[in-house]
């Protein structure tokens, strides 16, 4: 980070830690506040954050030079959850600096997620920072980073298409729907048969929009039972063929084994709704829909492979934007650490010109006598001189110490600092005498 | 001056039907900052443009064919604005906003210099008879152009293939709700444009103007048009079908308009 301040991340994830050890290290979103203000409470940390997830659990702090970094966070792990070093450590993963944020921008992009592109972890970053924020334990450095890995995130969602599709087989089936439908608001869903795929198909296209549930199955009770869920409406079975014209969405899930639906109910159905389309979701195996049925025009039929297909190459898909959203993470990360050593370069800079501008305004003091006889214009010329051969001088020095600070070089900025702005500390006197 | 401008918007046409193709093809909806822009400008151009031509009115009518093809390109990226705005979708502009580009491009670059014959005709409501039968002309083209995008959709949705349903495309429902709605729109345009017409066609020229070619098309062409909406709206006729029932109807609207080649009575230019 600074030359004064240290970047520690220190974490467990999905990846080096099984769920027995995350859900030891996992903090509720009620105690959060507390785990942050504790952990900020450490002795050499200055600023910190907790990402915890159910598949990570983060500490991103900034710590004091001469701290122990990495053994302090270890430390209150240890307390904090009551877990012994050895039962963690072999799962911890620690990152410094550079890497830190490099870590940070590739979480808060979601390309350490289990499900590469999933657009949750930026909402969960956010809502850490923001208990971090409420308890006072980001200010300044930690604040400005974890600002720029929210802008990070964005830029990877809007420049490249990791997020645009769907991987899971019940958002697929919504993606279909609203290809077909666009909007879902409105839009009637039958329900033939029960399953759990078939009922997490329907909840994701209640939470899209669709507010019309019908349901049909052979066992009365399993209807109403799953009516009553989404307050939807039960149709007997042995209706079903008169009234399934009635759903724009069909998900089909009987353990029939017998196909229910054939091409010429497809066309059947789509004379009674005047040629508006429907989508047949095929869960069942086997299957409950004839697939010539997805002959007829306006009919669109979908089977559990069908949907599987298109999630697995949605997920190639992703892998793909992945690629080029490292790419700008790298880019992003190489920016950050650019400006950050240029800044850090700042305090001396500033330094520097106080000093000079001290001694110019010192020795023209001490001259202010024999050049009293100057006219005003002559004295603006001596002041303007003076001026300018300052900043010529300055000019070198302050030049070597910002490419000291974006080259990274601690110790030619350190020598620099030292050998320029050692004087500032001895302040000239009135006379012009340090 | 007018003329300055209506090759300004037609170089910003331009610019929107390049800019459309990366938006709409390569799910790079950054590319719509300079494709909506330019589309926008270039409309508000051609409309200067055509605001100063009438300003000028008792010389020249915008009665002769390059024009007229203007004006129906105006027409056109108006209708792909619309669309834009109500279905926040530029697939349209993938082949509305080039047809407006070529239609420009030949008054822009080499206008006409033909005139109506009839110095009486140079009134504001032939140009309200003109413009009113170019927005069914481009109400129609619209509704074909949005057939096929239905039709292309759901081929691809039919086709499972691992990324089912065009991306670049809107959805069925909308394409078909810009089909219907576009023909909805053309009927009356085109109903007041043909009222208008024949009422000035009775004061000047008399009966016999009724029985010219060009004008018999043109009242068959209005009543293919109303049977096409009539059917697509009590059969909810889609996709394959609906195309081959509007390719017929601009099949005719295209020989109504090839028509003044023929028409003794109705061309732009002297007989």
């Amino acid at each position: 980070m600074s030359r004064h301040h240290h970047l520690v991340l220190i974490g467990i994830n999905h990846t080096t830690a099984p769920i027995e050890v995350r859900e030891r290290l996992a903090i509720p979103a009620g105690r959060l506040a507390d785990a942050t203000r504790t952990l900020v409470h450490q002795p050499g940390i200055r600023e910190g954050l907790i990402l915890s997830t159910c598949n990570r659990v983060e500490l991103l702090t900034l710590q004091e030079d001469g701290s122990a970094p990495g053994a302090n966070l270890l430390q209150f792990l240890h307390e904090y959850f009551a877990i012994t070093p050895a039962t963690i450590t072999p799962h911890i993963y620690e990152y410094r600096e550079r890497e830190a944020v490099r870590h940070l921008f590739r979480v808060a992009s979601s390309l350490d997620s289990m499900v590469v592109g999933e657009p949750q972890i930026l909402g969960q970053v956010k809502e850490s920072y923001t208990v971090a924020r409420e308890v006072g334990a980001v200010s300044g450095s930690l604040d400005t980073l974890i600002q720029r890995a929210f802008t990070v995130a964005k830029k990877v969602r809007s420049e490249t298409q990791i997020g645009s599709s769907s991987v899971s087989i019940a958002s697929v089936a919504v993606d279909l729907a609203r290809k077909i439908f666009g909007t879902l608001q409105g839009k009637t869903v039958l329900l033939v048969g029960a399953g759990k795929m078939s009922e997490l198909a329907a909840r994701h296209l209640i939470q899209q929009g669709a507010s019309n549930i019908l349901v049909a199955n052979r066992t009365l009770e399993r209807a109403e039972r799953i009516a009553t869920q989404f307050n939807g409406q039960v149709i007997p079975f042995d209706e079903l063929y008169d009234q399934a014209a009635r759903a724009d969405i069909v998900i089909t899930s009987t353990g029939a084994p017998q196909k229910l639906f054939g091409r010429s109910h497809g066309q059947h159905f789509l004379q009674s709704r005047r040629n508006r389309p429907m989508f047949f979701i095929d869960i069942a195996v086997p299957r409950d829909v004839d697939p010539r049925m997805n002959e007829v025009e306006g009919c669109f039929v979908y089977d559990i492979d069908d949907l599987q297909q298109v999630a697995a190459a949605n997920l190639a898909d992703r892998g793909r934007e992945a690629d080029a959203a490292e790419t700008i993470v790298t880019r992003e990360v190489d920016k950050y650490q650019e400006r950050l050593q240029a800044l850090d370069a700042s305090p001396a800079i500033r330094s520097l010109q106080e000093h000079a501008e001290a001694l110019r305004q010192a020795e023209l003091r001490r001259s202010a006598a024999r050049l009293s006889g100057l006219t005003a214009d002559q004295q603006a010329a001596v002041e303007a001189l003076t001026r300018a051969l300052t900043n010529k001088f300055l000019h070198a020095p302050m030049t070597a110490l910002r490419e000291a600070a974006r080259e990274g070089d601690v110790r030619a900025l350190a020598e620099l600092e030292s050998l320029y702005t050692n004087n500032s500390r001895n302040k000239p006197d009135s006379s012009g005498r340090q | 001056m007018s003329l300055l401008w209506l090759r300004v918007a037609v170089l910003l046409y331009g610019v929107a039907a390049l800019a459309v193709l990366p938006a709409a093809l390569y799910e790079r909806p950054t590319w719509n900052r300079i494709a909506i822009p330019a589309a926008v400008a270039g409309m508000l151009f051609h409309f200067v443009s055509l605001a100063e031509m009438l300003n000028a009115a008792h010389h020249r009518l915008p009665v002769d064919t390059h024009e007229t093809q203007a004006l129906l390109g105006l027409l056109l990226a108006a209708a792909f604005l619309i669309v834009y705005w109500r279905y926040k979708t530029v697939s349209l502009g993938v082949f509305v906003l080039p047809i407006s580009f070529l239609l420009g491009l030949v008054p822009a670059f080499r206008p006409g210099q033909e005139s109506t014959p009839f110095p009486q005709f140079h009134t504001g409501w032939i140009f309200l008879h003109i413009a009113l039968l170019l927005a069914a002309y481009a109400a129609l083209l619209l509704s074909l152009l949005a057939s096929m995008l239905y039709l292309i959709q759901e081929r691809s949705l039919k086709s499972k293939h691992a990324a089912p349903g065009a991306q670049w495309l809107p959805p069925l429902e909308t394409t078909d709700q810009i089909a219907l709605r576009s023909l909805l729109f053309g009927l009356p345009c085109m109903t007041a444009g043909l009222l208008i017409g024949s009422l000035i066609a009775q004061q000047t020229i008399g009966p016999s103007y009724f029985l010219d070619p060009k004008v018999l098309l043109s009242f068959a062409m209005w009543l293919a048009y109303v049977g096409m909406i009539y059917i697509r709206r009590h059969s909810g006729l889609r996709g394959r079908r609906a195309i081959y029932l509007s390719g017929f109807v601009f099949l005719v609207v295209l020989a109504v308009w090839s028509a003044n080649q023929f028409s003794v009575v109705h061309r732009f230019t002297t007989p």
